[in-house]
């Protein structure tokens, strides 16, 4: 690779199109990538030579995010999540096979043929698929070492039609059945644009008037796909029902849901519930009397299908908990239908901000519902409005930050992709409280659902006078565009994420100045969470003594986590503020699997802390969290149990910040690196005691002097696990791995149980077990990478985890869900 | 006007300044790396970080605006302790020798890279001065010293090492004949006894003479030198050059009192009496001995306060071999050097503190890429042997063939290097983050004026601030993020074109050795 044919024309032309100052620098970058798939150096020596752009920008820009590459790329990229639900569930092991599936040298990441280049990624928002690789536009999820093989060869199958599935046309409105199939990232992973056509050919075939329809994510993702059968009375009533908050639920009588539905099912759950025409009317009464109770539908494939009723106990846990805000109407929209938005009341509450109550009031009512940002800190969003507005500047700007980027969450993913109206809505009146006429969305290149929807959706907006010259007839004009993300987690900080917008590499810098007093190229700015904004609507139109009610005393409102990890029932769940940890992980994720423990909650992501179970019954707000010695965060809350090493958590999110850190100051830049150092060191058991006290030493300097809110929560995850697991750590200065995690400090052995059937053998990718039938088998340590097939594949429990002093017992017979591929 | 508070201490600043300006304006230190009045902050190092009253966390002075009424510590033991965690992780992936290992060897820490430069170049006279900053006796030690210095030197892995201490003897030689470079300063009033004419006591005598103190040299013998005299045969050290060099120590003025010897109570009481400080210079010393002196004594001899060489008794201070065995000269030289430096303050009037070890930040083991590297820009050639045969010595054609062998190991922002200054200020522990695998000391000798050491570079960013500031075309730019982030020209650019009218811009404002003059 290195001769580069690229010309110099097209990328004049690219950047014509552009623009040639600062700020279209990360765009320019990003339509060079699109088109070679990487950055040559001729294209990016043009920059300069026809921009106002310096040649030290375009390197610095092309060099700081994890979206561009120097060298040339394979024909298709595989992105292998390392997010923390997919590490937890072994997505190293998953990494490796790929690499060796690959055959890839060690530091190289593209094959021989230049067909696939492998990249390791943070967090593709599929938490509950875990562990997840993405390829293309195609997702796999709940992969092991030994379905790797398999994945290539389905893509390879696919071929170029991967992804094709275009939009079912809507009907008009009007009163009957809805088929409603979720269309959030992890339906679609697991297949659901698929089971929509499989629904759109069955209705055809036997000729149903029902209406298919696409709604944003249920949050129920551990059962995706979801299929909602919904009759026009049924959906009524749910859209007349008295409380607010219950508007969400669904409505037992007068809907079925189905999980786990494949293209398959489509076909006989339609001749359940519609009589075929000319075969008689509806069927409904004894529809009605299927609905009543579970029905199991027997898979072809052995995957268990059920439907769902609500009034099911685990249903009804799972959705019971939940008050939905951001996440209102749940399941009832389609995300870019913006009539049913507005059916569903949407725009009243900017209607009534422009026409009635105005800026101050509106401020007024954030101050009073006791708003605050939902990205991290807490700061009171009522306030920041005031700042901004209050400043003389004339010139203002909001800016929303979807750049969502701790691994293990996904709130803002599905917020934006199942409502992106409400967060448009949310944006507009945050504009207009502060005197804004022009916002921005940043959004994480991650995220290519969500940034078409809401191109799709601002467009839509604009069409109807909802956004532009004029909105709503206010005479108040508004412009908001979409600035996508190259890939740098520190860009989720806010003066990272205006540098990024001004086409700068995305450092922080000092606060103050705070941006909403000297914010995007100088002026005032409020930078506001996805979520944050998403609540906004739902304040405006209830009041603010509504959401003021709601929460605990400095707390108010509701949070939505996204719960994943060791629980049987992941998803994205939004909860009153003061929920406990333990009605979070016991009621509605269901506790975690038979036979493991529940250790601790991992919350925050990287900024956060891990809580031990014993501090289950920890209200979820700001202040309680913090002083547990974790944090909010965005709202990523993942489960461990007795399986999970704390202090390989605590490695794992070092990692992942010290990768992210932008390297501008000291403490940030070396001082998590060194940190992570003497935790490389625990896990490899060559630690000294020593080490422990430095490590917390380091960890309180890194807090205390980092310049940005990234270094300074950097070692959280440390100090809170050290906090909690001290006894942990200091197995490990021992050379014990106390839950079998740490590859070097355990090994696989075969006990005498073994029968010598050799299937360990036959399902181990590395050759590191040599088939001997009828005779005890032997594992091969050098060779052996821990990936525990060998030990699911045992059938007489003869292979054991070892490390010195013992490991907890491990649970066995818990079957990995088969592979499951979805496409965008 | 705004007022702040700092160290309890309050003042008055315009809007817009920062805490630093504050503090500037107090007269209170803050140690800084990456800021440069007039350059826009960096906030890149936090050596300067304060805690400010109300915060949680400390946030650096160069950058934080102040606020009126604001309270801000600086000299309060946390501050300090992130101050030095800051330093002590910048030199945790800083790589350089601060000087190189020669002169770390030389007991008496001789500058040699900067020596050998000068005799590569011919200035013998600035060579002198070099060598008699630190070496009373160089023409005697460059005839008798087994050389640690060349032991270590890095040339002798690539082949021989270079031959440090005839090129000194050179240097040494050319001061016989000439007037001392390192002439008295004006008189101080204060009057020191030493007592004992050889290497350590000698030493002593010159470079108190040379601050100022009169000196007067007591020693048993008829002629001065100890035992340079009585141990080392003549075709060694030929007298004439011992006659030489202590003649040259007489003429700044220094009273040799000889065939005397101080012995008993009341002669030892009259000598400190008479005399604002005593040097014992004894040579070993017996415990009976040390009783009649009234100092405190040890197994092995006379016990001083370290880095002073202050005895139980104040204002008397012993060194050579009156303290320990010894085997080397110049151990004795660097004794009454050191002495020398401690019983100065100590006349002036202060607490004798002594100078210490300066910091030095050290690479340890090279690689054989990194020892070709230090190799590129260093004569070629094994080591000569004297044409005049060893006794003979080097001639100065000869010498500088020499010293061009130098790898120059040393830095040369040697005494200029801001990162020095602030980890000896702070007194770091230079080890406490180091790691296994360090950064790969690499050289950039695009330019033909400087040098750029990447591997000394703290990622300030002033090159990068002030290249964009001052207008380069190319100009310096951060590549890369986080830990792997670096200082690059752009596009591959060769650092003559990258840096034009700028180079004595970024040279002098970078704070480490990265980018340098070359020698």
């Amino acid at each position: 690779m290195g001769t580069e044919e690229i010309s110099i024309a097209e990328v004049d032309a690219l950047i014509a199109a552009i623009g040639r100052d600062e700020r279209s620098l990360i765009p320019i970058l990003q339509a060079i990538q699109e088109k070679y798939r990487y950055l040559p150096q001729a294209a990016l020596r043009r920059i300069p030579e026809v921009t106002s752009i310096r040649p030290t920008a375009v390197m610095g820009v092309a060099t700081f995010y994890d979206y561009f590459r120097l060298t040339p790329a394979g024909r298709h990229q595989i992105c292998v999540c390392h997010g923390t639900a997919c590490h937890v569930k072994g997505s190293e092991r998953i990494q490796e096979a790929v690499e060796r599936h690959l055959k890839l040298a060690p530091g190289q990441d593209t094959d021989a043929d230049g067909e696939f280049t492998v990249k390791r990624v943070a967090c593709v928002g599929c938490c509950t698929l875990a562990p997840v690789v993405v390829t293309g536009s195609t997702t796999y999820g709940h992969l092991t070492p030994n379905t790797v093989a398999g994945m290539f060869e389905d893509f390879r199958a696919l071929g170029e039609d991967a992804g094709a599935g275009g939009a079912t046309p809507l009907g008009e409105e009007e009163l009957i059945p809805e088929i409603r199939v979720g269309i959030g990232s992890c339906c679609i992973a697991k297949g659901s644009q698929k089971v929509r056509e499989a629904f759109v050919t069955a209705l055809n075939e036997w000729g149903i008037r029902a209406r298919v329809r696409p709604v944003g994510c249920v949050g129920m993702c551990h059962e995706t796909p979801l299929v909602e059968i919904v009759w026009p009375d049924g959906a009524r009533q749910t859209r007349v029902m008295p409380s607010a908050l219950a508007g969400g639920l669904v409505n037992p009588a007068a809907s079925t849901l189905y999980r786990k539905v494949t293209p398959q099912d489509a076909d006989r759950i339609v001749r359940e519930h519609f009589r075929p025409r000319g075969a008689g009317k509806r069927l409904r009464s004894s529809v009605r009397s299927v609905l009543d109770r579970l029905l199991t539908m027997p898979g072809g494939d052995g995957l268990e299908k059920a439907a769902l009723d609500a009034r099911d106990g685990q249903v009804c846990a799972f959705l019971g908990r939940q008050v939905r805000l951001a996440t209102e109407f749940c399941g009832h929209l389609d995300p870019l239908d913006i009539d049913t938005y507005t059916g569903h009341d949407g725009f009243k509450a900017l209607h009534s901000v422009l026409t009635g109550a105005g800026a101050e009031a509106t401020i007024a009512m954030m101050k009073s519902a006791g708003l605050r940002g939902r990205g991290g800190a807490g700061f009171p969003v009522g306030e920041k409005w005031a700042v901004t507005r209050g400043n003389v500047d004339p010139v203002k700007y909001v800016i929303c930050n979807g750049d969502e980027g701790d691994p293990g969450a996904f709130m803002d993913r599905m917020i934006l992709e199942s409502y992106p109206y409400r967060v448009l809505e949310g944006l507009a009146i945050a504009a207009y409280c502060v005197g804004a006429r022009e916002g921005f969305l940043y959004i994480r290149a991650e995220y290519p659902l969500a940034v078409k929807r809401l191109r799709e959706a601002i467009a839509r907006m604009e069409a109807k006078g909802l956004l532009g010259e004029n909105v709503m007839g206010s005479g108040w004009p508004l412009k908001l565009s979409i600035k996508e993300g190259a890939g740098a987690f520190v860009c989720g900080e806010e003066t990272a994420l205006i540098a990024s917008i001004e086409g700068r590499r995305g450092m922080p810098r000092l606060r103050p100045p705070y941006p909403a007093e000297q914010g995007l190229w100088g002026h005032p700015t409020s930078v506001n969470n996805v979520e944050t904004l998403a609540v906004v609507p739902w304040i405006v139109r209830h009041g603010a003594a509504a959401h003021a009610a709601l929460g605990t005393a400095h707390s108010k409102g509701t949070k939505v986590f996204a719960l994943t990890g060791k629980v049987r029932r992941g998803g994205l769940i939004e909860v009153p503020m003061g929920t406990t940890l333990r009605e979070i992980v016991e009621e509605i994720g269901g506790g975690v699997e038979e036979g493991c423990r529940f250790k601790a909650v991992q919350i925050g992501g990287p900024s956060g802390g891990c809580v031990p179970a014993a501090l289950g019954d920890l209200s979820v707000d700001y202040e309680s969290l913090s002083h547990a010695g974790a944090i909010m965060g965005s709202g990523g809350l993942v489960v461990l149990d007795d399986h999970d090493c704390m202090v390989d958590m605590a490695r794992y999110f070092l990692r992942f910040t010290q990768e992210q850190s932008c390297g501008q100051c000291t403490f940030c830049r070396i001082g998590t690196r060194r940190m992570l150092g003497i935790l490389d060191r625990l896990c490899e058991g060559t630690a000294v005691p020593a080490d422990l006290d430095k490590l917390k030493e380091l960890g309180k300097e890194v807090s205390q002097g980092s310049l940005c809110a990234l270094g300074q929560t950097a070692p959280n995850p440390v100090l809170s696990s050290l906090r909690h697991f001290e006894n942990e750590y200091r197995a490990h200065l021992e050379g014990r791995c106390p839950a079998g995690v740490c590859k070097a400090l355990i090994r696989y052995t075969v006990t005498d149980r073994c029968i010598g059937c050799t299937r360990c053998a036959q399902v181990c990718p590395v050759e590191a077990i040599e088939a001997r039938p009828f005779e005890k088998q032997v594992i091969d340590a050098d060779k052996c990478t821990r990936c525990g097939l060998c030990r699911k594949a045992c059938p007489s429990h003869a292979i054991k985890v070892e490390s010195r002093g013992g490991v907890q017992p491990l649970t066995t017979g818990r079957d990995a869900p088969s592979t499951i591929r979805g496409t965008v | 006007m705004i007022r702040v508070t700092i160290d309890g201490r309050e003042t008055c600043v315009p809007r817009g300044a920062t805490v630093l300006d504050a503090a500037g304006k107090l007269g209170i230190p803050i140690p800084t790396l990456c800021h440069l009045e007039g350059c826009r902050a960096g906030t890149s190092c936090m050596v300067c970080v304060v805690r400010v009253e109300g915060l949680k966390r400390l946030v650096p002075s160069c950058a934080f605006p102040v606020r009126e009424g604001m309270v801000v510590y600086s000299a309060v033991p946390d501050v300090e302790q992130a101050r030095r965690a800051a330093v002590e992780l910048l030199l945790s992936e800083h790589v350089g020798d601060c000087e190189g290992p020669c002169q770390r060897a030389c007991p008496a820490s001789l500058n040699i890279p900067l020596m050998l430069r000068q005799i590569a170049a011919g200035q013998l006279d600035e060579a002198l001065v070099t060598v008699k900053r630190d070496i009373a006796l160089p023409a005697i030690l460059g005839r008798i010293c087994p050389a640690p210095c060349e032991r270590v030197c890095r040339r002798g892995k690539v082949d021989q090492p270079v031959s440090i201490c005839l090129a000194k003897r050179l240097a040494g030689d050319s001061g016989l004949m000439k007037a001392e470079p390192w002439s008295p300063a004006s008189d101080s009033g204060k009057s020191v006894a030493i007592v004992g004419a050889g290497p350590a006591g000698l030493s002593a005598a010159y470079y108190l003479r040379a601050r100022g103190h009169a000196c007067t040299v007591f020693d048993e013998q008829a002629g001065a030198g100890g035992a340079l005299r009585r141990d080392v045969p003549e075709a060694v050290l030929p007298r004439a050059v011992l006659e030489a060099e202590i003649g040259s120590i007489q003429n700044m003025g220094v009273v040799f009192n000889l065939g005397v010897r101080v012995e008993g109570p009341v002669a030892w009481e009259a000598l400190r009496r008479q005399y604002d400080a005593v040097i014992l210079a004894v040579g070993p010393v017996t415990a009976d001995e040390a009783i009649l002196l009234g100092v405190q004594a040890g197994a092995r001899g006379l016990q001083v306060e370290p880095g002073t060489y202050m005895t139980s008794q104040t204002g008397v201070f012993a060194i050579g071999a009156a303290l320990r065995p010894l085997r080397m000269a110049v151990r004795a030289c660097a004794d009454g050097k050191e002495a020398a430096f401690a019983c100065d303050q100590f006349l002036r009037g202060g607490q004798a503190r002594g100078g210490g070890r300066p910091f030095n930040s050290v690479i340890g083991q090279l690689t054989e890429t990194e020892l070709q590297g230090f190799m590129q820009g260093a004569g070629p050639g094994p080591r000569r042997e004297p044409r005049k045969g060893r006794a003979g010595g080097l001639e100065p054609d000869e010498a500088a063939e020499e010293a061009r062998r130098c790898l120059h190991c040393d830095c040369r922002k040697e005494e200029t290097c801001r990162l020095r200054k602030v980890a000896e200020t702070l007194a770091v522990q230079a080890g406490r983050f180091a790691e296994g695998g360090r950064t790969p000391v690499i050289w950039n000798r695009q330019h033909p004026d400087i040098l750029y050491e990447s591997g000394k570079c703290i990622q300030c960013g002033l090159c990068v601030r002030l290249t964009e500031q001052h207008g380069e075309a190319l100009g310096l730019g951060f590549v890369n993020r986080g830990f792997a982030m670096r200082v690059e020209a752009p596009f591959g650019a060769d650092l003559s074109t990258a840096l034009t009218h700028t180079v004595d811009t970024v040279v002098s404002a970078c704070p480490t050795g990265a980018l340098s003059w070359r020698a």
